[in-house]
């Protein structure tokens, strides 16, 4: 009542100020930005950064590149061993992705809060599979595996198959998380089992989205084969590691940019593989 | 279908149809055919001929390998709180520096507000692709060449690995945004700093900040493997104890790396529910 005497030009008029957080939004704002300064200051503090040396780091950092890693050693990486070091890349690449997609359907099924069979037992335990597999970094599994297999490329598949599940399953899940229920609904109503639900209710319309997250794993699963190596398990990973311990910086160097130009072409591949996939939706 | 061939406009339709679905079924049953090829040679180069079966046994040896990871070092875990908390403080102060080292990166990278678009644009476009290709223990490595070993190498590396995601998102952001605040701007003579700083800036903020947390998210993994390679952090215990056999240690430290990062994404979960 107040408030419509103030609009008629009442007693309670106020000169209105304009701000753009209110009370509680702007305290919550304040508090971010006061946690978030302390942070960074006591975490400058604690790991002992020398915040007045980075400038003349800079200066190092480009002396180091221009003396030790500047030519780089690009007749070292064109024969054909190391070729076939990037075969098998691209290989542990794609065989992870695709074994890796495999685990992932029935785990986002199982960690999709609308879709799961049973909410109280299968989605923590797949939530939580999920969870684990892209906790652990790829390197540490790498490392897991070839501690119990040995060296070669086995390893490296499995590590890159644990990173790819638990990367996709999560994009994935959530996807499933976005369907419409209506077919869904509809099929359970005619007595569909869980499989049929599954594979002619849920499946149709998450099938162009799967693709694409399909292809983005590949791209992912690349870039992480490429030094899942250094720890023993097959790639270039390997022979980047043999020439850092052999401090070879030329050809380290070069290395590096054979990674840099073949993650181009993969991101580009993957880029242009997606959206001919969205043209067909 | 008498209808369709009744009418022969119709019946043309239709044969076309026709002729882009058997097409594209062709063309679906083409790559299935290269990929099962491709999958089944790949198979037999990495899985069976590169491994070495006779090292690995039969299943009972490498339950045997495996089993010796079952079980926690418990008198461990004193000795990892100092270096979680390294961690942790890695991925914060990385994340802070990246997010400094983005700003050029998104002003430069974003269409619609680059400085001089075709110098500019490029550059920072190969800033992120350089970022984001290059895997973050390379950058550790080059950053222990460059500045030593320890935090701040580590810090280094995570900093230079987020710029590329941060940027990217920001810049994308940055070309959504709606113009009339924009033009606003302008026609009251604001310069192009004060368009960002008023115009922007306000319009990115929220999807800033939730990248940056999805960021620091990630950038708490990456740091807890830094270590491997010298650049401090749980990586280095990790190291440690795989390098003297302890491998119940070596679960000690994965079970710590996943208390932290259980411990970052609730925090992130929170603030980004908070800030929507």
């Amino acid at each position: 009542m107040s408030n419509r005497m103030a609009a008629f030009g009442g007693p309670e008029k106020k000169k209105l100020e304009w701000r753009r957080f209110r009370y509680p939004d702007s305290l919550y704002s304040y508090a971010g930005w006061l946690i978030a300064f302390t942070v960074v200051v006591f975490s400058i503090e604690y790991l002992n950064i020398p915040l007045d040396r980075i400038l003349g780091m800079l200066g190092r950092m480009g002396d180091t590149l221009a003396s030790r890693y500047y030519p780089p050693d690009i007749e070292y990486i064109m024969d054909r061993d190391y070729f076939g070091y990037v075969v098998e890349t691209i290989q542990m690449a794609y065989l992870g992705a695709l074994f890796g997609l495999i685990i992932t359907i029935p785990i986002a099924w199982f960690a999709s809060f609308n879709m799961t069979p049973s909410r109280r037992f299968v989605y923590p335990v797949a939530r939580l599979f999920g969870m684990s597999c892209r906790a652990v970094h790829e390197t540490i599994w790498a490392i897991l595996f070839v501690s119990i297999l040995g060296f070669g490329m086995l390893p490296g598949v499995l590590a890159l198959t644990l990173f790819s599940a638990g990367f996709a399953a999560k994009l994935f899940a959530e996807e499933i998380e976005r369907i419409d229920m209506g077919p869904v609904e509809a099929m359970r109503s005619t007595g569909a089992n869980l499989f049929q639900i599954m594979l002619f209710g849920v499946w149709p319309q998450v099938r162009v989205a799967f693709t694409g997250i399909a292809i983005y794993t590949w791209d992912v699963a690349f870039r992480a084969a490429t030094v899942v190596g250094f720890f023993g398990a097959g790639g270039m990973g390997w022979y980047l590691k043999r020439n850092v311990l052999q401090i070879e910086t030329e050809r380290v160097a070069a290395i590096i940019l054979s990674i840099i130009v073949l993650v181009i072409i993969s991101e580009a591949l993957s880029a242009w593989a997606r959206s001919a996939v969205m043209k067909m939706k | 279908m008498t209808s369709f061939s009744a009418n022969p406009a119709l019946s043309r339709v239709a044969d076309r149809v026709q002729d882009s679905r058997r097409r594209s079924r062709y063309i679906s049953g083409a790559l299935t055919v290269a990929l099962t090829i491709m999958v089944a040679w790949s198979v037999d180069v990495t899985v069976i001929q590169d491994t070495d079966w006779e090292r690995i046994g039969s299943v009972a040896n490498v339950w045997e390998a495996t089993s010796h990871f079952i079980g926690l070092d418990l008198e461990l875990f004193p000795d990892l709180l100092v270096p979680a908390i390294e961690t942790l403080l890695i991925a914060c102060l990385g994340t802070a520096f990246g997010l400094i080292l983005c700003i050029p990166a998104a002003w430069f990278g974003a269409m619609n507000i680059t400085p001089y678009a075709p110098i500019t644009y490029p550059l920072a476009r190969l800033m992120m692709t350089l970022s984001r290709s290059i895997h973050e223990i390379v950058w550790a490595l080059f950053f222990v060449a460059v500045v030593g070993l320890g935090a701040m190498a580590g810090v280094l590396a995570i900093a230079v690995r987020s710029v590329g995601f941060i940027a990217k998102m920001t810049a994308e952001a940055i070309e959504d945004i709606d113009y009339g605040p924009v033009e606003a701007i302008k026609a009251v003579g604001g310069s192009n700093f004060q368009v960002i700083v008023y115009a922007i800036l306000p319009q990115v903020l929220p999807q800033i900040v939730s990248v940056v947390i999805f960021e620091w998210e990630i950038n708490i993994r990456r740091s807890a493997i830094l270590g491997l390679v010298g650049a401090g952090g749980l990586g280095l215990v990790f190291f440690r104890q795989m390098n003297t056999f302890n491998y119940h240690g070596v679960t000690s430290v994965i079970v710590a790396i996943l208390i932290i990062i259980l411990l970052g994404e609730a925090i992130s979960y929170f603030v980004r529910r908070r800030m929507i």
